[in-house]
């Protein structure tokens, strides 16, 4: 697939990851508000008999699909994903830093930043963590609820509120950079303009440029 | 106003009538049973007694079956505790948080005494009392009802010196005043019913604290976002007319 378009924007994610994350996205959502349901006494007529119940333990097998669909649809990205979330260098260091000057809007005189920034990797380590706590302590309460004694259902219904407020939070901070950086088409189109990429991701940009010329080189010595 | 039960266990004789009354009185369906006879064998060889466990909810104002119920189909009221089966979700977290084991889950909802509510509230007593043959039920206000569990310890002291009344303070005293002919041990009764703090803290502390708190970042972050993004767009707007000034310039 073309790594850029003609409208000079850059293919930030492929079709598959979209997909992908939009399996997250509306398998999370369904979760938090059917979740929601047993927390806001306003919306507990939607738990009577399990409705929310049933949609939320649906979404919960949707939501723990997502790692293993995501490693069949796109094992690269999946793999890439992973390793860049837990990897900081020292222009990231510097970056986290000055988060505050970027969450304000200030990119320009940020540390350069590779295809993920520091602040993306924190948010993709903290969601991976946290949903694994998440899913846990769901499926203990699910599968083995009988066997945890009131305290120890408790505390597993506890941590799940737990980890369910740092993803929301979390999801909070998510919405927030999409709308201040303006970067809904990244997973809507797949691409992003190559303008801001470069103030934003200028190392990956180089990185993109280098591989072009590569292929561009490769293709022009048997010709020569 | 408190009501109370009184449930006299050295009267209790075992026949039944009140487990019936229940069912007949509330038209409980097949398999649903609010309250459950168990024979008892008391004590240790050769000091062995009879008697009968009769086993129900016992009403805890410190109800941990409330304290977990996330739809308040289960709730206080009167110093009993009510299910309101309609609005229950079937999570089946009272069963698992009950001190004594009551609820039970039936087609998908719990089921527990609801201390006759319809009945009651219309200034009848419960279906079991009405019945019990033996005067070991009574039900009213919870004052009186403990008057008379004491009377009944003290008449009850001559032939079984540790008999006492259970109920009282448990679980921040219960609905349904137990007079014991032993010690509650004995009788299979917990000493320590309370529902552990983090039962507590779960619905009432944890829950209610994360909604506040995504509520003050939502809004926090909304105010910051317009901020945010208007530098941005600005910094997006010096660079490109630096990069225009740079292409007239070359020109």
């Amino acid at each position: 697939m073309a790594t850029r378009n003609h409208d000079h924007e850059l293919l930030r994610y492929r079709r598959n990851q979209r997909i992908i994350h939009a399996l997250l996205a509306s398998s999370f959502l369904i979760l938090l508000l059917s979740g929601l349901v047993l927390l806001w006494d306003p919306l507990s007529v939607f738990a009577s008999g399990g409705t929310s119940r049933l949609l939320h333990r649906i979404a919960a097998v949707g939501f723990m699909a997502v790692p293993i669909a995501y490693l069949i649809a796109d094992r690269e990205g999946a793999k890439e994903l992973l390793v860049d979330s837990f990897k900081y260098d020292r222009d990231d260091i510097e970056w986290i830093k000055h988060m505050y000057r970027y969450a304000m809007g200030h990119a320009t005189e940020m540390p350069p930043q590779g295809r993920l920034n520091a602040g993306q990797k924190l948010h993709h380590a903290a969601v991976v963590i946290v949903s694994a706590a998440i899913v846990v302590t769901g499926l203990a309460m699910w599968f083995f609820k009988s066997g945890l004694g009131a305290s120890g259902l408790a505390w597993a219904a506890i941590i799940h509120d737990f980890a369910m407020l740092a993803l929301t939070l979390l999801l909070v901070g998510h919405l927030y950079f999409t709308f201040v950086y303006k970067a809904l088409s990244g997973m809507t189109t797949g691409y992003v303009p190559e303008l801001e990429a470069k103030i934003e991701h200028s190392k990956w940009v180089e990185e993109l440029e280098a591989a072009e010329h590569e292929a561009a080189a490769a293709k022009e010595v048997p010709s020569a | 106003m408190a009501n109370a039960f009184l449930l006299d266990l050295g009267r209790c004789i075992g026949c039944q009538a009140c487990v019936v009354a229940c069912k007949a009185g509330n038209e409980l369906n097949e398999g649903t049973q609010y309250i459950r006879i168990l024979e008892q064998v008391r004590g240790t060889f050769p000091n062995l007694a009879g008697g009968f466990d009769n086993h129900r909810c016992y009403h805890c104002a410190d109800a941990a079956c409330v304290a977990v119920c996330p739809t308040h189909a289960l709730f206080k009221e009167d110093g009993l505790t009510r299910l309101d089966r309609d609005i229950c979700s079937g999570c089946g977290y009272c069963i698992e948080s009950c001190p004594y084991g009551v609820p039970e889950m039936v087609d998908g909802r719990s089921s527990k005494c609801d201390a006759c509510a319809a009945t009651t509230k219309a200034g009848g007593d419960p279906w079991c009392v009405t019945t019990c043959p033996s005067r070991a039920l009574m039900y009213g206000d919870k004052e009186e009802v403990l008057a008379e569990a004491n009377a009944r310890v003290a008449v009850m002291k001559n032939r079984y010196p540790n008999a006492q009344v259970y109920g009282e303070t448990q679980a921040g005293g219960l609905g349904v005043i137990m007079v014991v002919p032993d010690d509650p041990e004995v009788l299979d009764l917990p000493l320590k019913p309370d529902p552990p703090l983090v039962s507590q803290a779960w619905q009432k502390v944890v829950q209610p604290g994360s909604i506040a708190l995504t509520g003050v970042t939502i809004a926090a972050a909304g105010v910051a976002a317009v901020i945010a993004r208007r530098n941005h767009m600005a910094e997006l707007r010096a660079v490109e007319d630096a990069a225009a000034a740079d292409t007239t310039e070359e020109v």
